[in-house]
């Protein structure tokens, strides 16, 4: 985005009318089926993996009778483990496609990088404060205070996956794992605080994910910004002549 | 020489013809090598090379220096409910120096430690057990006049290798805990050009001191080390794998309170802060007391003393996870990340609400409450949400 050109979507897509949609709209292919099949993906195994984390850092269920009987605990542990695989294997695909996915998905959108960028973000914080909500810019993509949340969650699910095998790889000592990420537990001060930093980080997301749906919901309702069916169909019905950031 | 033995081991005779004399049997002590084959994990073929080289063994010298500690290790070395083979090697190891054990005192017993120096230079063992305090020059510990690091340095000196028994001797232990007041640290932050072997835990499993020297007579070098310098036969998994308690961890079956139904089934007892997950160490097979039992055996959670800093890092010790600093003991961090996911919620819910009586304050001034996108005079084609004030 160059600043300041306040462009509009109707300028720069097709001037043809779009079938089936209504006038004075414009339907923006926003997000690759790939990133929303990763977005859906990611959301499952983080579910999945705060679930069945948080159960393994304080096991409030018990089961009675012979431990023969039961694999609670084994259970919990299979579905963290396996979760974490898969989150993984989209975040490879997710570093991939940050080098060949448009401009909303490459590398380039992590960050606001230009100043004007934190002037818009001062400006959004204001809309959600009430403060002159109709001042506030629009964006295609992520806007500025979006890449910040969205690029600091990709951070801590890289903090919650090098600390996880770490600890994942205390049962094969001299295994791939405990090789790969042996040097973590020196680093962050012990294996304790390791396991500290990994519980505390699954509070982020139990905090993360009712701000994220509920944002996402109301940009939806209230400005009618179509951001959820932007993850669901890949695209956005914009207004024509609503300019936007990032066009 | 210094141990209590009727029938002190002599420069004559190697181990096989001491043991033979002192009424040890081939068979007891066929099963001694074996057992620590098996100790070692060199399974059964390198048994017959283990008898051979300690049969052959000369009496090696082994000076074994006590700095700052508290005697523990030397107790669990020494002590066990009967004396088996493994006691009977470290008894007869020709102890030249150990100033706790032995009976000589004063200038007699600083002689003899020069005398085995002198005899056996580069050739002897040296076994340290506690810290070396640096503070203040080092005046926290002094024997014979001279620092803890003076002596430890000199007696390095002519090492072949030191063995590091303890956690004093690997890390420095409670004394090096925060804040550390004598500056103390372990043998391998002073002995650098000597390969150091940590034998790691508070006290260590004297197994694994035995196994060790074992390893060192059969091979002439020390065992394979882990990072931290720990042989990896013992330290090379964690309590919680081998733990006879792991059956319950994984049916999700758990002590919650020390005295409730759960510790007396023997369950297990992760959740009152066991740190087994995080501690290497060889106790739930070796144990202690000739394989008497061990803390866990005995219902309390493992506080993982063979790991570095565990005073400061592992505790509290009943308590899965360490402390938050700062918001009051009780509040640990599940509490502190729940009050914040429901805050999060709360705040959500309470920006919804201030959403609805923004708009509602909008469309009673008349101003149309595009609160963003929707240009005036065409609300009418959208879902109307606004009413119908004909304003804009």
């Amino acid at each position: 985005m160059t600043p300041g050109s306040r462009l509009r979507v109707f300028e720069r897509t097709t001037s043809q009318p779009q079938l089936g949609v209504k006038p004075g709209y414009r339907w923006v292919y926003v997000w690759h089926w790939p990133i929303r099949a990763m977005h859906w993906w990611a959301a499952g195994c983080i579910v999945l993996l705060a679930a069945s984390g948080l159960y393994i850092g304080k096991p409030y269920f018990m089961t009675a009778g012979e431990p023969s009987a039961h694999y609670l605990m084994g259970w919990a542990r299979m579905i963290h483990f396996a979760a974490a695989g898969l989150l993984v294997a989209t975040g490879i695909v997710r570093v991939y496609w940050l080098f060949v996915g448009n401009r909303y998905e490459r590398w380039r959108a992590l960050f606001p990088v230009h100043r004007q960028d934190w002037v818009h973000a001062y400006q959004i914080l204001l809309k959600y404060a009430f403060v002159r909500p109709l001042e506030a810019p629009h964006y295609l993509g992520h806007n500025p205070l979006q890449q910040f949340l969205f690029t600091f969650v990709y951070l801590v699910v890289v903090i919650q996956v090098v600390t996880g095998f770490t600890l994942y790889g205390l049962a094969n000592p001299g295994g791939f794992f405990a090789t790969m990420f042996g040097w973590v537990a020196p680093m962050m001060g012990g294996l304790q605080l390791v396991r500290f930093i990994h519980h505390v980080n699954t509070w982020f997301f139990m905090i993360f994910i009712p701000v994220h749906v509920y944002m996402s919901l109301r940009a939806d309702l209230v400005h009618r910004e179509a951001r959820v069916s932007s993850i669901v169909s890949g695209g956005r019905f914009v207004r024509e002549d609503v300019p936007f950031e990032d066009v | 020489m210094i141990f209590p033995s009727s029938l002190p081991w002599t420069e004559d005779q190697s181990l096989g013809e001491h043991l033979a004399g002192s009424g040890v049997s081939r068979r007891d002590f066929l099963a001694f090598c074996g057992e620590m084959a098996v100790i070692l994990g060199l399974g059964s073929t390198l048994t017959p090379q283990i008898v051979k080289a300690l049969e052959q063994t000369r009496r090696p010298s082994v000076i074994w220096l006590q700095l700052q500690e508290c005697t523990g290790c030397v107790e669990s070395v020494i002590r066990t409910a009967e004396p088996t083979i493994g006691d009977l090697v470290l008894d007869l190891i020709s102890l030249d120096y150990n100033h706790t054990l032995m009976a000589a005192a004063g200038s007699a017993a600083e002689s003899a430690l020069h005398q085995a120096m002198e005899e056996n230079d580069g050739q002897y063992l040296l076994l340290v057990t506690g810290s070396v305090p640096l503070n203040e020059d080092g005046i926290y510990t002094t024997i014979g006049g001279r620092t803890a690091k003076e002596v430890l340095e000199e007696a390095a000196e002519g090492a072949a290798a030191v063995i590091a028994i303890g956690a004093c001797a690997h890390w420095g232990n409670i004394q090096a805990s925060n804040p550390n007041p004598t500056g103390a640290v372990g043998v391998s932050q002073i002995v650098f050009d000597k390969p150091v072997v940590n034998i790691a835990g508070c006290p260590p499993i004297a197994d694994v001191v035995t196994a060790t020297l074992v390893h060192y007579l059969t091979f002439g070098r020390v065992p394979d080390l882990d990072a931290d310098g720990r042989p990896l036969f013992a330290y090379g998994a964690r309590i919680h794998d081998q733990c006879p308690r792991r059956a319950h961890f994984d049916a999700g079956q758990f002590v919650e309170e020390f005295d409730d139904d759960s510790a007396r089934r023997g369950w297990c007892l992760y959740k009152v802060g066991c740190k087994g997950p995080a501690c290497f160490s060889p106790c739930p097979i070796f144990q202690w007391n000739t394989r008497t039992n061990w803390p866990i055996g005995a219902g309390h959670p493992c506080i993982g003393c063979t790991e570095r800093d565990f005073w400061d890092r592992y505790t509290p010790f009943y308590d899965r996870l360490p402390e938050v600093a700062g918001f009051g003991v009780e509040s640990t961090a599940d509490t502190i990340g729940f009050a914040l996911a429901a805050g999060a919620t709360a705040g959500v819910a309470a920006h919804a609400v201030a959403t609805g009586v923004h708009r509602a304050r909008m469309r009673h001034r008349g101003e149309y409450s595009r609160i963003d996108v929707i240009p005036p005079g065409e609300e009418d084609e959208l879902p109307n949400e606004e009413g119908d004030d004909g304003q804009n």
